[in-house]
């Protein structure tokens, strides 16, 4: 499996963290992120997320963000697998796992990573609410 | 020239299109290409060229070339 992915089905966090644990025996901790999908936001029901990405750009941003992570922070390997399809609450959406020698860069890479993939990736996600569909367009 | 106008998120629903072909006479600017299509440059919107995001809006767009009008990201 590529360390970097877009893809519409669901994805095993046991899998990712044992693709990127046995990647190197010089990983001491692993730290991941796991972005799922909730009930309730800006005040509203939410029954359903839908993603839309830009095909090719937005792998290409992941891609270009986990080699910056790598050169960025002291780690040995790094995976981010996002989903774009429709997804209900509770779902799984995007996970960054992060190994490295020390817990210290891996946290910081995994953190980073997240708050970098909102800000560059050209992914956009609509909140299907009791009021009809909503567009999201924060970084909370 | 030919270029490929990609428009994503809502920027799609609200021209009620994904994707057009623009033809024009020769190179043009990427300010005069947004232009042409009735779009203001002071929107909120993000830019790519070849689906690298750029900010230059003086940049010279040639044959072929894919521009997307993208809104504010919000994956994760």
């Amino acid at each position: 499996m590529d360390a970097v992915r877009i893809q519409e089905k669901d994805f095993s966090i046991e899998a990712e963290v044992d693709a990127l644990r046995t990647s190197s025996k010089r990983i001491g901790g692993v730290a991941t992120f796991l972005g799922c999908a909730r009930d309730f936001s800006e005040g509203r029901d939410v029954s359903a997320i839908c993603f839309e990405q830009y095909a090719g750009m937005a792998v290409q941003a992941m891609q270009a963000l986990r080699s910056e992570a790598l050169e960025r922070f002291d780690i040995i390997d790094a995976r981010i697998i996002h989903r774009v399809t429709t997804v209900h609450a509770g779902e799984q959406i995007v996970l960054i796992a992060v190994g490295a020698e020390h817990r210290g860069p891996a946290f910081d890479a995994c953190r980073w990573i997240i708050d970098e993939l909102k800000l560059s990736v050209p992914i956009w996600k609509k909140e299907t609410t009791p009021n009809g569909d909503s567009w999201v367009t924060q970084h909370p | 020239m030919s270029v490929r106008v990609l428009f994503f998120g809502q920027i799609a629903e609200q021209h009620g299109r994904r994707e057009i072909e623009v033809v024009v006479g020769g190179e043009l600017t990427l300010a005069a290409l947004l232009a042409s299509l009735n779009i203001d440059s002071e929107g909120l919107f993000l830019l790519a060229v070849n689906q690298q995001q750029v900010d230059d809006l003086s940049i010279e767009i040639g044959d072929g070339d894919e521009v997307a009008i993208m809104p504010p990201f919000s994956g994760g």
